[in-house]
């Protein structure tokens, strides 16, 4: 009989742990160290630095001892049928990194957490970056966590600036006198670019057409317009034509994958780019590291002197899967990866622009450039149907068409905006 | 009495085993090739014909529940003109892959008769390599080959004075383009149809070929009434095959255009795959591979009907 007792007990508690374990996080067990399970997590190739990534996990194992992280770096190329795939099945990775412009789409077939809730357990939430802040928004509600940004400026060698007497230009103008003069100056290189533009390069392309007022499309009453063929984003594209026919050899229908090869062997003098593609140019074994003081950088100019044209941001989202099991799990861990002090060390150690305003002065160097554009930054229109247009390649085949001047300008802005307000409203 | 009842007892045990191995033992021995057969190609193919008559979007993919639209998205792809452009483009591409394939195949079938053995070793072993080369390596080979800055091809033909091809873009014009896509389709084709052709000459009794040069036929007319008619069923199928891989070409223009071929390099394949997996509509793409498959069984079946009467006839 007094046997029995314990047996009771012991039983009870066995059963409850299980119970316990097996749903992870169920509120009862708020211990942080009695959480069990393993968390997956997708991140980008080239997002953060292995040392963030482990230095992330190792304060996580700290406060969750007895739960597995399993990190796995996914590549661009093809993540969106890689996506699609795991959010279809019933075991999709707890943690997703997500393309700013791809969110509103997953967050729109219900593969995302509604996080709207827990918006102020994440630090610097009132100061995200407010492009990055829309892209996770969608219906008053938030899908997602800013991670980071990523903004353009034109990457130029000074030493090609200083033989050809010319200055970093203050209006587009400006910009295509200077590079006419660096054309001349290298006039002998039958490779040599003033502007590298490849004619894919669409996010560089989005700048020249917001600068004249125009967007690439409209919402008015719910529904989706294109208007790429507004005269005014017409004529952003005009200038942006010009100074591709006359200062760019680069590639009319390639993208800008190998711009900064192209760049580090030395017959370009400026490239619209990146911050952090400075670092592929000088890399010992892709780039060319004696660039290393001739790289100088400037926002794209406005075509009103001495304005700077307003930039595409880009830029990655964290996402929480809608069937994780570990939903506060993974909270926590990206909780983390964006709060302060990591956050930091992604500024500082990996060279992207923050989540968030506070931090905008850790830029330094060359890098200063880059962070101020994002404060002059624009975003792709905002609807579940834009990765539809991405996917699609309506901008980049508008472009190609537009450089090798197989469509006029009206024509291919009327196909491009035809075949955006269809996709945007929901058709094929 | 006896000998009356006998019979009847004796008949079922003797005509049971007889039934059992005239009518139903072919149908037991042909169960697992049918059980195959249905599991890897019918049911794939049913669910792909389910899939095509739903609107399937990724919501619907990731709660597995579509919205039946009957024939909806086959309405909405007939009517599409860029489906239009995209079948004749692959016809034409098919056509041209096809006859250049067959005719160069036979060309170098016939030299491989007529050379010594070592030659015929060389380039049968050069024809192998070729075959063997997986597709992704040899298409990402020949996009550095017709690279813009760096290619060879350019550099050649401005070296030979052919042209100032500095700088020429291959897939700018896109008939240049497909002309570009042939030749590393058909280069990629020709062992295959050479080896079997070659195997197939070997086959024409050369007392035949003899006899008609005896008789006055000159090399082109021993070939066209003599070796070629032989060749028939050879023919026949080497076409049908070729017909039905250039049909379905997807790699060589994915790759050599970087994984975003623009609407002009479209095959009726990446088409599909755009539907689905690009703009996320499974239904739609689903309703494009069937409707390839259509086209497909249309045009082969000439083909295959002539490669049935040789088959009854021989």
């Amino acid at each position: 009989m007094r046997l029995r007792k314990p047996w009771v007990t012991v039983a009870s508690v066995a059963v409850a742990l299980i119970a316990a374990a097996c749903g992870g996080s169920s509120s009862e067990t708020n211990n942080p160290s009695s959480q069990t399970g393993t968390l997956t997590v997708w991140l980008m190739n080239g997002s953060a630095p292995q040392t963030v990534i482990d230095e992330v996990n190792a304060d996580f194992k700290v406060k969750y001892p007895n739960v597995t992280v399993k990190v796995e770096i996914q590549q661009w190329g093809d993540i969106g049928t890689k996506l699609d795939t795991a959010f279809g099945g019933s075991t999709p990775p707890d943690v997703v990194e997500l393309g700013n412009t791809l969110v509103a789409k997953y967050a729109a077939a219900g593969a995302l957490e509604d996080i709207t809730g827990k918006k102020t357990s994440f630090d610097n939430a009132s100061t995200w970056l407010q492009s990055l802040t829309d892209s996770c928004t969608q219906n008053g509600k938030l899908y997602c966590v800013p991670y980071y940004a990523g903004s353009r400026a034109i990457i130029y060698r000074k030493d090609f600036f200083a033989s050809a007497g010319v200055t970093p230009p203050d209006s587009l103008d400006s910009l295509l006198t200077a590079g006419q003069k660096l054309m001349a100056a290298h006039s002998s290189d039958p490779n040599f670019s003033a502007l590298y533009f490849p004619g894919k390069y669409w996010y560089a392309a989005l700048p020249f057409v917001w600068d004249f007022g125009g967007d690439i499309a409209t919402q008015s009453g719910g529904k989706w317009q294109g208007s790429l063929n507004s005269s005014s984003a017409q004529q952003g594209l005009t200038t942006l034509s010009t100074l591709v026919s006359s200062l760019s050899r680069a590639d009319k229908t390639g993208d800008e994958a190998k711009q900064d090869a192209a760049f580090a062997q030395g017959h370009v003098a400026m490239i619209i780019a990146n911050g952090w593609e400075v670092g592929v140019i000088l890399d010992p074994k892709a780039g060319n590291p004696a660039l290393k003081d001739q790289l100088g950088a400037f926002p794209i100019p406005s075509h009103n002197a001495g304005q700077s044209a307003p930039v595409f941001l880009g830029g990655s989202d964290l996402g929480i899967a809608a069937k994780s099991k570990h939903v506060d799990l993974a909270n926590a861990w990206v909780q983390m990866l964006t709060g302060n002090k990591h956050m930091a060390e992604m500024a500082t150690v990996g060279g992207v622009i923050p989540n968030n305003t506070s931090m905008l002065n850790l830029g330094t160097g060359i890098n200063t450039t880059f962070y101020n554009a994002a404060k002059n930054s624009k975003f792709v229109p905002n609807s579940q149907n834009w990765a539809g247009v991405e996917n699609a390649n309506v901008l980049p085949d508008m472009l190609v068409k537009i450089f090798t001047k197989q469509q006029s300008i009206p024509d291919a802005t009327k196909a491009a905006s035809d075949r955006i307000t269809t996709i945007l409203n929901g058709g094929g | 009495m006896d000998m009356a009842i006998a019979p009847p007892d004796l008949e079922p045990a003797s005509t049971r085993p007889g039934l059992f191995r005239t009518r139903l033992l072919p149908y037991a021995l042909v169960i697992p090739s049918v059980a195959v057969i249905g599991g890897i190609l019918a049911f794939p193919l049913g669910m792909l014909i389910w899939l095509s008559l739903q609107h399937y979007g990724l919501r619907e993919l990731i709660q597995h529940q579509g919205d039946w639209v009957g024939l909806g998205n086959y309405g909405a792809i007939l009517v599409d003109p860029l489906f239009h452009q995209v079948i004749v483009r692959t016809l034409l591409f098919t056509f041209a892959c096809v006859a250049l394939t067959v005719v160069l195949s036979t060309l170098v079938a016939l030299l491989l008769q007529r050379v010594s053995r070592v030659v015929r070793v060389i380039v049968m072993s050069s024809l192998v390599f070729v075959w063997a080369t997986p597709v992704i390596v040899s298409v990402d080979i020949w996009q550095w080959m017709f690279d813009y800055e760096f290619g060879i091809i350019n550099y050649l033909l401005t070296q030979l004075h052919v042209g100032n091809f500095i700088h020429h873009n291959w897939f700018d014009n896109p008939l240049q383009g497909w002309s570009v896509l042939v030749v590393v389709v058909v280069w990629g084709a020709i062992p295959f149809v050479t080896i079997t052709v070659f195997a197939g000459l070997l086959q024409v009794p050369s007392d035949l070929v003899d006899a008609a040069q005896v008789d006055g036929a000159g090399p082109w007319q021993s070939f066209r009434y003599v070796t070629a008619p032989m060749l028939k069923p050879i023919f026949l199928i080497v076409i049908c095959l070729s017909t039905i891989w250039d049909f379905g070409v997807f790699n060589q223009p994915y790759v050599l255009l970087n994984q975003r071929p623009s609407a002009d390099y479209y095959t009726i394949a990446i088409y599909s795959y755009r539907e689905s997996f690009g703009v996320t509509q499974y239904g739609l793409g689903a309703s494009i591979a069937v409707l390839m498959v259509i086209v497909l069984v249309i045009v082969t079946l000439f083909y295959v009907r002539e490669t049935l009467k040789v088959a009854e006839i021989q």
